[in-house]
């Protein structure tokens, strides 16, 4: 029984393993393309299949489910290109080790979205600079080792924020709390910037209380749970994004307040539990589209790969302010179901 | 009228492995009666009762109940049969109320599955009041004295319409009024038709409650006798008479100076331990001289060689002398440093390191003598493994092999070839030919008489009286925790021991 | 007595056969190396693209023994942990924090190379010293003792960055790293520095559990601590000596966490120890104590390591990969009780 035990054992290894590897995205068999590319000048005849490896941080922010979405969707237009994707569930070292692994896989395109600035830079320069063409999606890298940067303004929207905020709260001003994103991401200092300079028109409003949720709705929920026993006096809670938006609209109604405030987020995904219709339903006074640049990616990418051209260095995409008034029809614009 | 045989063993045989637990054993118990059951330790008792009460499943012979043929070989199969036994420890549950543990698994219950609460306290009062035992059946269990959670457990039996209690040394943890309580309930219950067999090894409780004694004797059947027409002196010569199969070679050893002393040695075990506590033990072991200490299991015989070894402490006290010196040992580093080595009773348990290879385990006490800087020197260490397993002949393939792969008798040497590497000055043996086979104790008989010829000084624990006399000079014996008795060799004989170890008299020796 | 017939029938049949195979006594003591043997011809098998050996290159091998190095440093400490019988789940709170400690005082308390070095090793061994003198002198068991440190060590290092990451980049000027701090980022003849350092830590301490004192100290106290103790062995002594090792390793597998990430953040190491005891255990260390090698767990760490990179390779979901390490270990525990038994 114990010989047979072992036996079976090794058995579900093997298999196990096996189908893993099977079930794995396999790259497509032999492309046209000779293995001395590198050695032909770039006129020879152009690949048919091009491989584009995508490094996600943290496919626990819907956000960035929605940019791995559309991204998948964009690709689908364009037969031509197979894109695989990683998710480092917010660990730097993993997504080093998923750039690494592409950088072997030598795909013809890098698209990250790196989940610290610092820590990916190295890993990024070096996939630049094998020749691979790197587009950097929302979240910065330090230095200019990639070919393009694709994403929203984060200082304009939370600008617009500010401003908003300053002119719903009138000459009486009012009292803001912030629920922050992750520290270390240059979007949430964008965010947080731009806000300061939208509301500097209104002296009267202040920013009394502010922490961090790390863009998680459940993050969002304990932090302003805090923030409403601290403080008994407030108007505005400024999330910097729709679930920190959500969680702390939650954390006011369990607590019975949530009259006393409106909540403004950003990103305005338009599905079911996105920030159009969290405006639509009331919850959200306002959002602001945060683009992922998915889409915009892949055509890039087209551009690049396909047809040679030159991209730019840095894209900047633009934002809409959603309200009531307009919430409905952005939803139905976007392909909100 | 006492005379209807409710339950007939015949022909019980038992073994484990190479032991012969019972070699067809045969009781037969009357209706209502007290029968005591008694014999030394490892005479088969306690194994013919895990047979009654279904806890060994698998044996040889025939069990009749009233007549009608009966396997039991489940505890809940003997239960159903109306067997119950009552265990030395007591198996409560502390935390649950008198009337739950009456009734554990058996819990009245309502229509919705819920307990019925007052159902069952009022079946649980109905039982405590025929033992008038005076607690409420809500109480916790661990709110109870020992005295009262030994009756609960026989109210459990009874809310089993047991009618064969078998109660194993029931009053080792009760005192004289508890006791006295007890007996009154097993001689009410034995008045109700309730048969009772009573394991004991208190001559003066089997005289005062008995109405017949059955006696083993090494896994036999010696007889029954009643206990009307017997005495102390012939259940003594039934429990022990037996011929010497064993040879000792003992020869007379030179009797050196003293080489350990002890005055006053007490032992306070913390509350939660099981462990026996000493009062004043005194007494003196010599160079070249064998000591052996005799008793009955739990007399604390283990645990005066735990105190002299500095296991327990600051819990015992004692004033101890070597080669004449007081010394305090405070741990058992410090007793190895005074040259005292300790072959425990649990080889496996205390001794062996069992993964690990026969040498690892035999330089346990010396790897500091045997590494230079931090590094183990290999090369040494072999030698002395090579000398002590030539010397103690132990079998197996080489230094190599994992000491759990041993058979008893050589894992017993591997402990024995690590102490004497030590090259102590006393040494401790406890029970050192437990669950050895004949050959091997041999064997062990002559390293003991050749270390005491070399000088050093020996102290035996034995459970088995002929080895104990034949491998001592001297010997001592202990009974729940005190010094009763001191006997050299020629005078010693096993029922003078026997009753030294049961009798709460302390008897004096000629020494000379 | 039917399932005997039914055991034997299963027995005779191919499985059975399989399972009867001689498994030469050397591969059966080392079973942990057959299963790295086994997954490095796994891992070349299937990761050919084009010809060509995506696994077995150069760049990737130093990839995946550079990604292993910290694990594998923790994992060291967590074998000596676990052969006495413990655990030590502090160890992933603690990289958090020497890698935050390093990347503050060389930035912003202009502490040098070999001072940084230092301190950050103090404070690995100040918590491995704790870990240890609770647990012994206190009586708390290791799992409750380090279930605690790493959570103050977690706040404690969340608390001396503000909650951020602290960025590091090279220079002379005082508020700057000492380059030298960035060797450990490098590599040398394109071997990864923290492999080297891996490698030497390995060898370090296979020699001490095998050949020193100390380590027949640790396979007694493991194996049976009573008999352990009845042979004048300080218990107490040795198992604060091992927990402080595990901390100070700790610290290192930190500094190398915070030069190759270039930052010091006090959110990284979360679920490290979950690494850790993995390798242990899948090199064939008992959880139970007294039983294992630092050399399986070496192999284990990089049987992780290889299959982590395989999978990735492949790219498989992520959510599956997790998935297989989990049976993995499973199956690489129970091989080794089938090996007890024999």
């Amino acid at each position: 029984m114990k010989n047979l035990r072992r036996a079976l054992l090794i058995l579900l290894a093997l298999s196990m393993l096996l189908t893993m590897v099977a079930c794995g995205n396999n790259t497509p068999a032999a492309s046209t393309a000779p293995e001395e590319k590198k050695d032909t000048p770039p006129a020879a005849e152009p690949k048919k299949e091009f491989l584009i490896g995508m490094s996600q941080c943290n496919l626990g922010e819907p956000w960035r489910v929605a940019m791995n979405d559309q991204i998948a969707a964009a690709a689908a237009q364009y037969p031509e290109f197979k894109v695989v994707f990683s998710d480092a569930a917010q660990d730097n070292s993993k997504q080093v080790a998923d750039v690494e692994n592409f950088i072997q896989q030598k795909v013809d395109l890098l698209i990250i979205s790196p989940n610290e600035a610092k820590p990916l830079t190295a890993v990024v320069k070096k996939a630049y600079d094998a020749g691979i063409p790197v587009i950097v999606l929302d979240r910065k890298v330090e230095g200019d080792a990639y070919t393009s940067f694709i994403g929203g303004d984060n200082k304009l929207i939370g600008k617009k924020a500010g401003e908003y905020v300053a002119k719903v709260l009138g000459e009486k001003g009012g009292n803001v709390v912030e629920v922050k994103g992750l520290e270390g991401a240059t979007p949430q200092q964008e965010r947080h910037d731009g806000f300061l300079e939208g509301i500097a028109s209104n002296p009267n409003v202040k920013i009394i209380a502010s922490q961090n949720c790390d863009w998680l709705r459940d993050k969002a929920i304990t932090v302003m749970e805090a923030m409403l026993q601290a403080n008994k006096d407030i108007d505005v809670v400024y999330g910097h994004n729709d679930p920190a938006a959500e969680g702390a609209y939650i954390a006011a109604k369990n607590a019975g307040r949530e009259k006393e405030m409106i909540y403004i987020g950003i990103d305005a995904l338009p599905t079911p539990d996105g920030g159009i219709k969290s405006v639509m339903e009331g919850r959200i006074s306002a959002t602001y589209v945060y683009p992922t640049g998915g889409k915009d990616a892949i055509e890039s990418a087209y551009r690049l790969l396909v047809k040679g051209e030159t991209l730019e260095k840095n894209v900047t995409l633009g934002t809409i302010e959603v309200t009531k008034d307009n919430a409905a029809e952005i939803y139905k614009q976007f392909g909100g179901k | 009228m006492k005379t209807d045989t409710i339950l007939r063993m015949t022909d019980i045989k038992k073994s484990f492995g190479n032991v012969h637990a019972l070699k067809g054993v045969g009781i037969e118990l009357y209706k209502g009666e007290i029968l005591a059951l008694m014999g030394e330790n490892g005479a088969g008792k306690s194994t013919l009762m895990n047979v009654l009460s279904g806890a060994l499943g698998h044996y040889e012979g025939e069990i009749e109940l009233q007549g009608k043929p009966v396997r039991i070989s489940t505890p809940l199969g003997a239960r159903n049969l109306g067997i119950a036994k009552i265990h030395q420890e007591l198996q409560m549950v502390s935390e649950l109320t008198v009337a739950e543990n009456i009734f554990l698994g058996r819990e009245p219950g309502t229509c919705l599955g819920f307990v019925n609460y007052r159902k069952m306290n009022n079946a649980a009062r109905e039982y405590l009041d025929t033992l008038e035992l005076h607690v409420k059946p809500n109480q916790q269990v661990k709110s109870l004295r020992v005295g009262e959670q030994q009756l609960v457990e026989i109210a459990k039996a009874l809310s089993l319409n047991a009618g064969i209690l078998i109660m194993d040394e029931p009053t080792s943890a009760l005192s004289k009024g508890e006791s006295q309580k007890l007996f009154q309930v097993i001689r009410k219950l034995s008045g109700e038709g309730v048969s009772i067999i009573y394991i004991t090894h208190r001559m003066e409780e089997v005289f005062e409650l008995a109405d017949r004694i059955t006696v083993l004797r090494d896994g036999e059947l010696i007889g029954t006798v009643k206990t009307e027409s017997t005495d102390r002196d012939e259940l003594i010569r039934m429990m022990v008479g037996r011929t010497l199969k064993e040879i000792f070679l003992k020869e007379k050893s030179s009797r050196g100076e003293e080489i350990l002393r002890i005055e006053g040695l007490s032992f306070f075990p913390p509350d939660y331990s099981s462990k026996r506590r000493l009062q004043d033990v005194s007494f003196s072991l010599h160079k070249g001289e064998v000591l052996g200490i005799a008793g009955l299991m739990g007399a604390g015989r283990s645990e005066l060689f735990e105190c002299l070894f500095g296991v327990h402490g600051r819990h015992c006290n004692a004033r101890m002398f070597i080669e004449g010196r007081p010394v305090a040992i405070k741990n058992p580093a410090d007793a190895i440093k005074h040259g005292i080595s300790f072959v425990t009773e649990d080889r496996k348990k205390q001794g062996l390191v069992l993964g690990r290879s026969i040498g690892e385990n035999m330089s346990l006490p010396l790897l500091r003598f045997f590494s230079r800087l931090v590094f183990m020197n290999r090369i040494k260490e072999k030698e002395s493994w090579k000398q002590q397993i030539g010397n103690l002949k132990i079998k197996a393939p080489g230094a190599g092999t994992l000491a759990g792969e041993l058979s008893g008798g050589n894992q017993q040497k591997v402990v024995l070839g690590r102490w004497l590497l030590t090259d102590p000055k006393i040494l401790l043996l406890d029970e050192p030919t437990r669950g050895i086979d004949v050959g091997a104790k041999a064997e062990i008989y002559q390293l003991i008489n050749k270390l005491a010829k070399e000088g050093m000084g020996i102290i035996v624990i034995s459970s088995e009286l002929p080895e104990i006399i034949g491998v001592s000079d001297r010997i001592i014996t202990f009974c729940e925790g005190r010094m009763t008795g001191e006997f050299i060799r020629e005078e010693a004989t096993q029922e003078k021991l026997l009753a030294a170890a049961t009798l709460r008299e302390v008897v004096k020796a000629n020494v000379n | 007595m039917s399932t005997k017939r039914l055991e034997d029938k299963l027995n005779s049949g191919l499985a059975g056969k399989l399972g009867q195979i001689k498994v030469p006594d050397i591969i059966k003591r080392s079973q942990s190396f057959f299963g790295l043997i086994l997954v490095v011809l796994a891992a070349s098998i299937f990761c050919v693209r084009d010809g060509e050996n995506l696994f077995l290159n150069p760049v990737n091998i130093a990839n995946v023994v550079r990604s292993v190095s910290e694990n594998g440093i923790m994992a060291i400490g967590m074998t000596l942990v676990i052969l006495i019988g413990g655990i030590d789940l502090s160890v992933g709170a603690i990289l958090g924090l020497t890698a935050t400690a390093a990347a503050d005082l060389m930035m912003h308390r202009a502490f040098g190379f070999g001072t940084t070095v230092i301190a950050v090793l103090l404070l690995g061994i100040a918590f491995g010293f704790f870990n240890g003198l609770i647990s012994t002198k206190l009586s708390v068991q290791a799992f409750i003792v380090t279930l605690a440190s790493m959570s103050i060590a977690r706040g404690l290092a969340r608390f001396w960055s503000g909650g951020i990451g602290i960025p590091i980049t090279y220079g002379n000027e005082p508020n700057l790293a000492p380059q030298a701090y960035g060797i450990l980022a490098e590599r040398i003849w394109g071997v990864p520095v923290p492999a080297i350092c891996f490698l030497v830590l390995g060898i370090i301490f296979s020699i001490l559990l095998k050949s020193t004192r100390f380590g027949r100290y640790v396979y007694a106290i493991g194996g049976n601590e009573t008999a352990a103790h009845l042979s004048g062995i300080g218990i107490n002594r040795v198992k604060i000596a091992i927990f402080t090792i595990s901390g100070a390793l700790c610290a290192i597998a930190g500094m190398i966490h915070a030069a190759q990430l270039s930052q010091g953040s006090p959110n990284d190491g979360i679920g490290y120890e979950l690494n850790a005891i993995a390798a242990v255990a899948i090199g064939g260390t008992s959880l139970a104590g007294g039983k294992g090698t630092m050399v399986g767990t070496l192999v284990g760490a990089l049987i992780l390591g290889i299959l982590d990179n395989m999978l990735g390779l492949k790219n498989v979901n992520n959510n599956l990969q997790l998935v297989v390490k989990g049976v993995i270990i499973i199956i690489a525990v129970v091989l080794q009780k089938e090996r007890k038994a024999d």
